[in-house]
């Protein structure tokens, strides 16, 4: 059911792997290194090839070119460089996504903003910082905790990813519950379009006129336009934070006693699940105190004023014990807290510790579904025969199943992705989303597939056109075309509306 | 497909081959609302009814036909609400209404606006399509994020039909103070307020007073009361004054002939020419009586970092304020391939649109 | 990650250690936060995570080239990213392992040969050494700027204690640290007498090999290894010492090296191993020794303090927080310092192969210890120590040396 009026063209986007013509590498980096300093052009294999991938090394492209300018100015002239070449323009930050949306394209060019470090300002009084894109997010709440003020969105890769990946993620992150995700904290950006032309959208105030075209961008994955300055909003510091951490002897209990705490009309400032696997793998590395013989931990944050936190974590304990904790331990002083935390925030890669490695999956679920899915998770482990280790931003119902697998053995990384695809196809079945943070790069186009109809995806490709008409930024990525979706041959399921979604299809 | 959907899709697709403009309305009480309000009825009033609405998920579905009262009647049973506070400007708007305006209340300053709630929201497209954008979860980001894009279109895309909204917990407690200041010295303290740790989900000033909101947890607002000092207003004149200043029904709305709504950065100093002045937002709104031309305004709340939209009054040179002409451009194309036609209530948020 | 290494490295020695170390990296790039040069340079050629890649590449079967050589140069062997890697990548090994490929497999131009031999053979001698810097000394005006980092002002070293204790450790006997600061071992020598344990130097012993291995002589490094090792077996071996005591924390990181450098090597690998185990930062064998300490110290006269935490005690040696607490106890008021993960720059000889990445982390890490207005700058290491010194007329010193000002004669 293809609708004329979109009309989508579809060219450029399945090339990411089709290789330039010969001599074009020379020419364009010939046309590049006219305008930017030595340093700032890469086009040697060796050079090349460590910006194949980002976060997610399945997935790897080596680029024709990686360009690493310091200016908005320098980013203009590349852009328009391109725009005239023809050149795909692959945007990167720290290159920790994990869905592939940094991963390069054969015949494109890399840009890094991995220069672009500066927080170029902290207003106090405003309570934002404005900040250029290659900052790390963690830089920016560090820089505003002069002024008892924080940046809330704390993805777990905070040391290391930076705010123009966020805004091209949105990312979210354990605190994102109560305090929202990178498009409720960001109040305005400066970018480039793929004619080199300065777009601003929002600002310091908080209504701009026009479509909404900065929640727009924020998540388009750097198919839209290039960021080059970002606005933040700060917030005042709770005065003191805890966590309660408490014990499961059963996964599915876990999953009702986080649907208990919101019921009860709590909103913690964090609610975070991991299952024995995963606690398993981080203690070793941060030794947080996890009780490693629960089936399942749930930490649970509260912040405010130290009556207020007192009040809520009596609550919270109470439903926890009501819902079967079987252990509540709450955190007695910062360096607790942070300690617990800690091991949430690196359970990823301490995955790397007890496999060489994992495919991390974002879907989300309405939080009622969790034990659900665990159960469902369980049954996958044994249908494709790889171990699965969980941890959920659980009160926003989104889900990271860590599928283990081993990447030099042939035949499992083909196991490990259908496994992947599984999940997130029962995530929408179950009402849910293929992405709840992560993106969808090149790694959910499949899946994409599943959760839109054609028309839908028509609808993403116009969006795209109106920004970028010639199609060159970060192509292939985010939206599947009509043929890949035919390749995949699954059905399109209507969110959450499948005759039976309760059946497990496998 | 719903008898009063198939209704809609059928006068979409008819204005669509006709190429004649609708004017999507829901119960008309924003009427006065954008640049022009124009074409053929298109009555979304009848399409309504909660969805999905499930209190622990902290999420409702519904169709854009449903009442405000409605769906927050609903919510109120479950001691939940829609933290944005969205106007009823005295009327009983609809849910597709209030989401296509976009407009938030004095909680916006603290909770965020409406399209911070939206996740998800079915588009009736000019083709008669059914598209659906985002979802019922919290965290969504596949693909754009159309959904809070129609926040605040004015219909231009297309008609919304169903909306997925984040809701929230109703505040265990509320308290309003109120002190006696004048307007540069509020502005001052809004600020210096908002960058502490203080339970305060609205601000206001107006006419040498200023009001404070606290809403949390009661150990949360007896600290914050004792801190801030001020008058504790009366419980149910405190929620009056506040009701007043969402629906626009305070009789500062009353007596002007212009009114100029201006969105600046909180800090921003008073903007000369003013008039008789209401403060919200922490500062960041400021809804000013004045008679200047519409010019000054304009270039004093652009100069400030903001922009200024003509509420009410005289509409020479548009209501709202001029887009730079890269950001006119793409709403160009989004307009062209949304709505190749051009039915969609031409010309309400940018005039030749 | 995926790794297919090439036929000629698989299965080999090295190849297994590098497989593994590479395997378990998943390719985060959490390290690149804490790296220095990315921090600089913003190059993914120039974080951990890439060089991982680069190495990987050439054990892959790419030839390296001077490029990959360049990068894998800028590395400050810090080690700042193995503190980062929630994963547990033994990055300092696989970098050894990538130079050593790497330099077998490219030639590097003359006078960079050059440079690296005069280091090696002048740095390590201390005759030699001595001897250079004196003459260094006096030309110092017409030394480019860099280099003034290695050429600190001289300070009487005091008096060496006499007294004899039944409780005995073997200090280094240093290459660079004696010519330059011999107040440090001095100090070092005092502190531990007024506790009851005797410092003892092997005159056999020398230079840790440290330098060797930052310029890619490896056989000279295991030389001085071996050495070293032969002239300490005996009193270890008796029991006559305690421990091998190191107050230049670099050099501590390398003698507790010797083990893994000296693991194929059937003729030392046990004894390196004792070896290895038996030795310690001064920092890390005065911290059980406080309650002895607190009892021969009177307060503090300079008390605001700013650390300097040598990569090779936090990152090398993941000794944290040991100096810290020793000198709070002590009556210290230690200042604030941001980014106290970042390398000062100096890294071994560092300072003088990469002047003007050096340059700009001193500048920085200036910055930041000089923040909080402090009277004395405090480090744990000799070459930190030099190399900061230069850039700054603040005092300078070993922590030892504070610690030994506070001692008490009884
Ligand atoms: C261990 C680990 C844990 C993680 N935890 C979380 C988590 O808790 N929550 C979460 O949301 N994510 C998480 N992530 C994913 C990832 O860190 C985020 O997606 C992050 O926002 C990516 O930032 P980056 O700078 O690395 O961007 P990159 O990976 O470099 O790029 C990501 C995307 O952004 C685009 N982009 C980057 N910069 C710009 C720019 N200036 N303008 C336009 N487009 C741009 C790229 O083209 C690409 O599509 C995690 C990743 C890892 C490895
Ligand atoms: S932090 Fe560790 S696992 Fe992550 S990229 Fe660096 S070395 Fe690899
Ligand atoms: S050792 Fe230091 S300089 Fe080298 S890669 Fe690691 S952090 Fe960077």
């Amino acid at each position: 059911m293809l609708l004329p009026e979109f009309d989508i063209d579809e060219s450029r986007w399945s090339g990411v792997a089709e290789a330039p013509a010969p001599g074009r590498q020379l020419a364009v980096a010939q046309a590049l290194r006219a305008l930017l300093p030595a340093d700032c052009v890469l086009s040697r294999d060796e050079e090349l090839h460590p910006y194949e991938c980002d976060g997610l090394a399945v997935f790897r492209q080596q680029p024709m070119l990686v360009v690493l300018p310091r200016t908005e100015t320098e980013v203009r002239a590349v852009l328009l460089a391109c725009r005239r070449l023809e050149v795909p323009v692959v945007a990167r930050g720290a290159g920790t996504g994990l869905s592939g949306g940094a991963m390069p394209h054969a015949a494109g060019v890399v840009l890094s903003l991995a220069r672009f470090d500066r927080i170029l300002q902290i207003d106090p009084a405003a309570r934002i910082a404005r900040v250029q894109p290659g900052v790390r997010n963690l830089a920016v709440s560090e820089a505003a905790a002069a002024y008892g003020l924080f940046y809330a969105p704390d993805p777990s890769s905070q040391i290391a990813c930076t705010i123009g990946g966020n805004v091209a993620e949105n990312s979210g992150g354990v605190h994102c519950l109560k305090y929202g995700l990178t498009l409720h904290n960001v109040l305005g950006l400066r970018g480039c379009t793929i004619d080199g032309e300065p777009i601003e959208l929002g600002g310091c105030a908080l209504d701009a006129p026009g479509l909404d075209l900065l929640a727009l961008s924020i998540g388009s994955e750097g198919l839209l336009l290039v960021v080059t300055e970002v606005i933040l909003k700060l917030l005042p510091k709770p005065e003191l934070a805890q966590v309660v951490m408490a014990s499961f002897d059963d996964v599915g209990k876990a999953g009702e006693a986080v649907a208990a705490i919101i019921a009860a009309g709590i909103i913690p400032s964090g609610l975070e699940m991991m299952d024995r696997k995963a606690t398993a793998a981080v203690e070793p590395f941060v030794r947080a105190g996890y009780d490693l013989a629960a089936e399942a931990i749930l930490l649970a944050e509260s912040d405010g004023t130290p009556d207020e936190v007192a009040d809520e974590v009596r609550a919270m304990e109470r439903v926890l014990q009501a819902n079967g904790a079987t252990a509540i331990a709450v955190s007695a002083s910062e360096a607790e807290r942070l300690r617990f935390w800690s091991g949430r925030k690196n359970a990823f890669p301490a995955a790397g510790r007890i496999s060489p490695d994992y495919y991390c999956m974002d879907g989300t679920i309405p939080r009622n579904r969790l034990g659900h899915m665990l159960k469902a998770i369980e049954r996958m482990e044994h249908k494709y025969g790889l171990k699965c280790m969980n941890v959920f931003h659980a009160g926003d119902g989104n889900l990271h199943p860590l599928i283990l697998f081993d990447a030099n053995r042939s035949g499992e990384w083909e196991r490990a992705d259908r496994f992947g695809a599984d999940i997130l196809e029962l995530c929408v079945q179950l009402g849910g989303t293929i992405t709840g943070e992560h993106g969808v790069g090149v790694e959910k186009l499949n899946s994409m597939c599943v959760q839109f109809s054609p028309a839908e995806r028509a609808a993403f490709f116009s969006v795209k056109r109106a920004f970028d008409p010639p199609g060159l930024l970060n192509p292939g990525k985010c939206i599947p075309t009509l043929a890949r979706c035919a390749e995949y041959g699954r059905m399109h399921v209507r969110h959450g509306q499948l005759p039976h979604p309760d059946l497990p299809r496998f | 497909m719903d008898s009063a959907l198939q209704e809609l899709r059928h006068q979409v697709l008819q204005a669509h081959s006709a190429s004649t403009p609708l004017r999507l309305r829901g119960a008309g009480t924003k009427d006065f609302y954008g640049e022009r309000c124009e074409g053929t009825l298109l009555d979304m009033r009848g399409y309504f009814g909660v969805v999905d609405y499930e209190p622990s998920e902290l999420v409702i579905t519904a169709r854009c036909g449903t009442s405000l009262s409605e769906l927050e009647g609903l919510l109120a049973q479950h001691r939940q609400f829609l933290a944005f506070e969205p106007p009823a400007f005295g009327g009983d708007p609809t849910i597709g209404g209030v989401i296509a305006a976009g407009l938030s209340g004095p909680r916006r300053f603290q909770a965020g606006a409406a399209r911070d709630f939206v996740l998800g929201a079915v588009l009736l497209c000019a083709q008669g399509e059914l598209l659906h954008f985002g979802g019922k979860v919290i965290k969504n980001v596949a693909g754009f994020d159309l959904s809070r894009l129609l926040c605040g279109s004015l219909g231009i895309l297309g008609a919304i039909t169903e909306v997925s909204l984040k809701v929230l917990p109703l505040p265990r407690l509320e308290q309003t103070l109120q002190f006696e200041m004048a307007a540069s010295e509020a502005l001052a303290l809004f600020n210096r307020w908002a960058g502490q740790p203080l339970p305060i989900s609205a601000t206001a000033w107006y006419d040498g007073h200023a009001w404070l909101r606290l809403s949390g947890a009661p150990p949360a607002l007896r600290t914050a009361c004792e801190r801030l000092g001020g008058e504790l207003l009366d419980a149910e004149a405190a929620s009056r004054f506040w009701r007043s200043l969402r629906d626009q029904t305070h009789p500062f709305f009353g007596h002007a002939s212009t009114l100029w709504r201006l969105s600046l950065p909180s800090t921003a100093p008073q903007i000369a020419g003013s008039g008789s002045q209401l403060i919200e937002w922490g500062g960041a709104l400021r809804w000013c009586a004045s008679d200047q031309p519409a010019a000054d305004m304009r270039q004093r709340a652009g100069a400030a970092g903001g922009t200024a939209l003509h509420w009410r009054g005289g509409t020479a040179g548009g209501r709202f304020h001029s887009l730079s002409p890269v950001v006119l451009e793409i709403h160009r194309r989004l307009k062209s391939r949304f709505d190749p036609h051009g039915i969609f209530n031409p010309g309400r948020l940018i005039a030749d649109l | 990650m995926e790794t297919r290494l090439a036929d000629w490295i698989k299965g080999t020695t090295q190849g297994d250690s590098a497989n593994d170390i590479l395997r378990a990296c998943v390719h985060c790039g959490f390290c690149n936060a804490t790296c220095p040069t990315y921090q600089l340079l913003g190059d993914e050629l120039d974080g951990p995570r890439g060089r991982i890649y680069q190495i990987k590449q050439v054990l892959e079967g790419t030839p390296a080239t001077r490029n990959t050589q360049l990068h894998l140069d800028r590395c400050l062997t810090c080690r700042a990213c193995e503190t980062t890697c929630p994963s547990g990548v033994d990055y300092g090994h696989l970098v050894d392992i990538g130079r050593a490929v790497v330099e077998s497999q490219v030639r590097r131009p003359l006078n960079e040969r050059l440079l690296h031999w005069l280091l090696r053979e002048v740095l390590t001698r201390r005759g030699l050494f001595g001897g250079a810097l004196r003459i260094g000394r006096a030309l110092r005006f017409a030394l480019p700027r860099a280099l003034h980092a290695g050429l600190g002002e001289h300070r009487a070293p005091g008096a060496w204690p006499r007294r004899t204790h039944a409780r005995k450790v073997l200090l280094l006997n240093g290459c660079t640290q004696p010519a330059l600061a011999p107040s440090i071992d001095a100090a070092t020598a005092r502190v531990l007498d007024a506790i009851g344990v005797q410092a003892l130097v092997d005159a056999r012993s020398g230079c840790c090999g440290a330098i060797r291995h930052h310029l890619h002589d490896q056989r000279g490094a295991l030389q001085n290894a071996r050495r070293n090792i032969d002239a300490w077996w005996p009193q270890l071996d008796s029991g006559a010492v305690e421990a091998i005591v190191i107050n230049a924390s670099g050099c501590t990181t390398m003698v507790r090296e010797y083990a893994w450098l000296l693991r194929e090597d059937p003729a030392y690998a046990a004894r390196a191993r004792r070896v290895s185990d038996a030795t310690r930062d001064l920092a890390q064998f005065l911290g059980p020794q406080l309650p002895l300490l607190l009892r021969c110290v009177r307060p503090a006269s300079i008390t605001r303090i700013a650390l300097q935490n040598p990569c090779t005690l936090q990152h090398g040696l993941k000794l944290k927080h040991d100096v810290e607490q020793l000198l709070s106890a002590l009556g210290a008021q230690l200042l604030p310092v941001d980014e106290p993960h970042l390398c000062c720059g100096s890294a071994g000889t560092y300072s003088l192969l990469q002047p003007k990445l050096a340059l700009e982390l001193r500048a920085r890490k200036l910055a930041h210890l000089l923040h909080a207005q402090p009277q004395m700058i405090l480090s744990a290491n000799i070459g930190c120590l030099l190399h900061l010194a230069a850039g700054t007329a603040v005092a300078l010193r070993h922590w030892i040396e504070w610690i030994d000002e506070l001692i008490v004669t009884s």
